[in-house]
């Protein structure tokens, strides 16, 4: 008989840690699937994508696998043992679906090593590690291999890049807004139906994800909840701020919750335990302070990525969290409520500082073409070569001139290559009324300037500017178009109306 | 469930169903009974019996004047053996005063019963420390000096609840003695001279709930209270906090509330109406460790062989042998250990071992913490040797409830880890 001395308690409960990572990778594993089944069913993408996120997916599991094994190795300890209660796979598997689809290979591999060897194992392994290792994994692809792109498996531009590159994560402006959630409504965002992060896309599934989880006891509700809560209220009053209408102001909140990795964040990253407080008030704070950071960090710093850096912001300051609320609970409850009060303030403070700081963008209107004025002696036209070849009364008593007047071919013809007719001139019809100084028309016969611009500035446009001006007192020529070549064709048709000017007696 | 704090207590599955409704065994003292010396923590006692004296059931043997009065009564009648040193439940050997039972079981009260409708409160209260009574709920704490104190008392709360699993020793006692008990309850309303009774009883046993409301019906002042099936709602400072929604500092009396433990009032009763000492104890031999879990009836000083063997024996080679519930009672690593008076329970386990992985820092310790404290943190410490940490995190608050072990997922010794740096505290004061 032999009786066994255990230190009591002698009752222990069913769940444990080896079965919560388990849960917790069939949850990443479901979201891969959606991921798969995406590219696989898009009708834009196929077999290249589908294979190239299988390889992805490959090449994290396999550099996570070996590095452990080699760590084992060099501590003597047993491997299989080392590797199946270090949980490093679930590192591997975040880092992959934070990845999107055109992520080369071995930047995700370079990044798994240092998630994994760095991020985790120098720690001193599950468990000790202060940042989120697929977090630091993915900072290093983001911040050293941003232009490491698999062209074969390009995607369209993803929101999160829309709305930071073209939108600077905040408008006002109602044809911006329909422009941006034309490309993606927020239906599409909610439902993932659209390329991104690997594993970041489908909102909808991610929550229901999560509540699985909460309710498994995998994960804590108070981070997601606070977390995405107060994206939500933060993004919502810096709408309302900025000048959004209070009637139709929600697509901006909701756009910021459904892009951007912001809900896997929430439910696989900001809840991971290692890395957050463990008292329930240290989780609380630590969460609304990841929300505050992330919203900074997308409207001030306009960076596509807000939830990642929030995240290694957080892991950094959750020593001092635990610090503050070391001690009885019961007795912490009012610093907590004091912490969470400032924190609040200082939050919603934030957004009015960022709503002073930013402009909301404006749709680009085109530019005016510049108008620029040539005066009628211009040394450059003065210097052309014009002749005067004849004259033709008209029957309402308007005389119509010929005029040959050198231009940009006969000029700088002789200095282009290839030109073949050098030194020839324009040619130009005017008809000044019977009044003798009152111009009817101006219109060019023979365009030599042709194969170069000249055409685009003797437009309709240009020639209507003449009709019913006084020759005789014409002081200066309005040249409509930004295209500086033209100016030559210009001055041609100011040294024929100077020709005239000139057999009129003026 | 609150934002800031976890549950600060958990279900806990009670396997209560084992010894439930089965009929209470009596067993016997066998040839000798090994009567314990030891009262709230102190060895010193007058030994008033020497070897060879012949004593009767109820023949005071010793009394303890360390501090608190504390009398101890024969179980048995026979002749006294002299003096032994034996492993006792709380672990360390102890003096045990042996007596060889004659089998005959002669009665001896050892004082005068009491009708405590005639007596006054200060009679009763020297009656109940002349008759030894202790708190029944597993402290073993003298109950006269809680209602010495007494003033302004709110509340008598009478602790029914049995938390720990596999206990149904209140259960049983109910269910055969509840007018008894009800003497002693109500002869602590009027030492407490309390507003009010509230007898707590788990929701979940609606048999119990329906006998004791049905018998407490006509007497004004009392009430049946059904507490959730949470562990440790037994303990006094959570049982105040759910029934009174208040917080003490040291005592339950701060707020004006008494708890003592149903066991107790049956111990006070037996004393009021027979002038019978604590020389009998009620408890539940449960666990998968033991052929026929049930409820027994013996004598204090009869060894836990004897009860196991009364019960069919062990199922196993290797079990984990338990004085008390399987969250707070001590494993102990010989059978030969006796029933104690405030012992309550043995519950006897088949040895598993669980292998740890490392902390994930869940904290789920510190969620369901009754006290609120963070055992996660106050390992951390231990482990680093932070007396400074330790101190900040009120490791020594901790009251050994044993649920941060229970729900640790890492499998963790986490109260072993909180008792090493309570240990290290306590060192490093002295």
């Amino acid at each position: 008989m032999k009786f066994v001395f255990n230190a009591s308690p002698n009752l222990r409960q069913k769940l444990s840690t080896k079965r919560m990572m388990m849960e917790l990778t069939i949850a990443l594993l479901i979201v891969y699937a959606f991921s798969l089944f995406y590219y696989a069913s898009n009708s834009e993408y196929g077999t290249a994508y589908v294979m190239q996120a299988l390889i992805l997916m490959a090449t994290a599991l396999v550099v996570t696998f070996v590095c452990e094994a080699l760590w084992a190795l060099f501590k003597k300890e047993a491997m299989i043992p080392y590797i199946s209660s270090s949980f490093g796979w679930i590192t591997a598997i975040i880092l992959t679906l934070m990845c999107p689809v055109d992520t080369q290979p071995y930047a995700l591999a370079i990044a798994t090593f240092f998630a994994i060897f760095v991020g985790r194992i120098l720690f001193g392994g599950f468990g000790q590690n202060i940042f989120n290792p697929a977090a630091v994994g993915f900072a290093i692809i983001f911040a050293s291999f941003a232009g490491a792109k698999v062209a074969d498996v390009a995607t369209a531009a993803t929101p999160t890049a829309l709305i930071a590159g073209e939108y600077n994560w905040l408008t006002i402006n109602d044809s911006m807004i329909s422009a941006l959630l034309g490309k993606y409504d927020l239906w599409t965002l909610f439902t993932g139906w659209y390329p991104g992060g690997l594993g970041e896309t489908c909102t909808l599934l991610l929550l229901v994800l999560g509540v699985v989880l909460i309710i498994r006891k995998v994960i804590d509700w108070r981070v997601p909840v606070i977390y995405l809560g107060s994206i939500l209220v933060l993004t919502s009053i810096l709408g309302l701020m900025a000048g959004m209408s209070i009637t139709n102001f929600y697509w901006y909140p909701l756009y910021h919750l459904c892009t951007g990795g912001v809900v896997f964040g929430a439910v696989f990253m900001l809840s991971d335990p290692v890395t957050s407080p463990t008292s329930k008030m240290g989780k609380c704070v630590f969460a609304l302070g990841a929300g505050i950071i992330t919203v900074l960090i997308r409207v001030l710093a306009n960076a596509p990525e807000g939830c990642m850096y929030s995240i290694l912001i957080m892991n950094m300051l959750t020593p001092a969290i635990e610090q503050a609320f070391a001690g009885k609970q019961l007795a912490l409850r009012k610093k907590a409520w004091m912490t969470l009060g400032v924190l609040s303030v200082l939050g919603i403070g934030s957004m009015a500082l960022a709503n002073a700081a930013i402009t909301p963008a404006e749709p680009k209107v085109p530019e005016k073409p510049k108008t620029v004025m040539i005066p009628m002696d211009d040394s450059y036209t003065a210097a052309l070569n014009a002749t005067l070849d004849g004259s033709l009364q008209n029957e309402d008593g308007s005389t119509t001139y010929t005029v040959t007047a050198e231009g940009y071919a006969a000029k700088e013809g002789p200095n282009m290559p290839n030109y073949d007719h050098p030194f020839d001139p324009n040619v130009f019809e005017i008809t000044i009324a019977a009044d003798g100084k009152t111009i009817v028309s101006l219109n060019p016969t023979v365009i030599k300037d042709t194969p170069y611009i000249g055409d685009k500035i003797l437009n309709k446009k240009y020639l209507s500017q003449f009709e019913g001006k006084d020759i005789s007192t014409l002081q200066e020529v309005q040249k409509n178009d930004v295209v500086s070549g033209a100016t030559f064709s210009v001055k041609s048709s100011m040294r024929a109306l100077l020709e005239v000017k000139k057999a009129l007696g003026y | 469930m609150s934002l800031f704090t976890g549950s600060m207590h958990l279900h806990v599955p009670g396997y209560k169903e084992l010894s439930d409704d089965k009929e209470l065994l009596e067993v016997a003292a066998g040839s000798q009974v090994f009567i314990p010396l030891y009262a709230n923590h102190s060895l010193k006692f007058d030994v008033l019996v020497k070897e060879g004296d012949q004593v009767k059931v109820g023949t005071k043997l010793a009394e303890c004047n360390d501090r608190m009065y504390m009398p101890i009564y024969a179980s048995v009648s026979g002749t006294v053996k002299g003096v032994q040193k034996r492993m006792h439940m709380s672990l360390k050997p102890l003096d045990h005063i042996v007596i060889e039972s004659d089998g005959k079981m002669e009665q001896a009260p050892a004082f005068q019963p009491l009708d405590y409708q005639q007596a006054s409160r200060e009679e009763l209260i020297a009656f109940m420390k002349e008759a030894g009574i202790v708190g029944k709920g597993g402290a073993g704490f003298p109950t006269y000096v809680k209602y010495e104190k007494a003033k302004e008392v709110k509340k008598l709360i009478i602790d029914a609840i049995e938390c720990e699993p596999y206990i149904t020793a209140d259960h049983v006692m109910m269910a055969t003695r509840f007018d008894d008990i009800l003497v002693g309850i109500l002869a602590m309303r009027k030492m407490a001279q309390a507003e009010e009774v509230v007898i707590a009883i788990k929701k979940t046993h609606t048999d119990t709930l329906e006998l004791v409301s049905k018998a407490v019906a006509n007497i004004g002042g009392v009430r049946v209270e059904a507490v959730p099936d949470v562990y440790p709602i037994g303990w006094e400072r959570a049982l105040v906090r759910h029934i009174m929604k208040k917080e003490y500092d040291k005592l339950p009396i701060e707020v004006g509330a008494i708890v003592n433990n149903l066991n107790t009032c049956y111990a006070f009763a037996k004393a009021l109406l027979r002038g019978q000492g604590i020389i009998t104890s009620i408890l539940t031999l449960s666990g998968d460790g033991v052929k026929n879990p049930v409820n027994v009836h013996c004598p204090i000083g009869v060894p836990a062989s004897e009860l196991i063997a009364a019960c069919g024996g062990y199922t196993s080679d290797e079990v984990k042998l338990i004085a008390g519930g399987p969250m707070m009672g001590k494993t102990i690593v010989n059978d030969q250990f006796v029933v104690e008076r405030q012992m309550n329970a043995i519950t006897v386990l088949v040895n598993h071992t669980v292998k740890p992985v490392a902390c994930q820092r869940c904290g789920m310790c510190s969620d369901v913490c009754p006290v609120g404290l963070q055992p996660v943190r106050i390992a951390q410490a231990e482990k680093t040797k932070d007396k400074a940490m330790m101190e900040k995190l009120c490791a020594s608050d901790c009251i050994e409830c044993g649920l941060c072990t229970y729900v640790c997922p890492s499998k963790l010794e986490v109260t072993e880890n909180v008792r090493k740096a309570k240990r290290h505290m306590a060192m490093a004061k002295k």
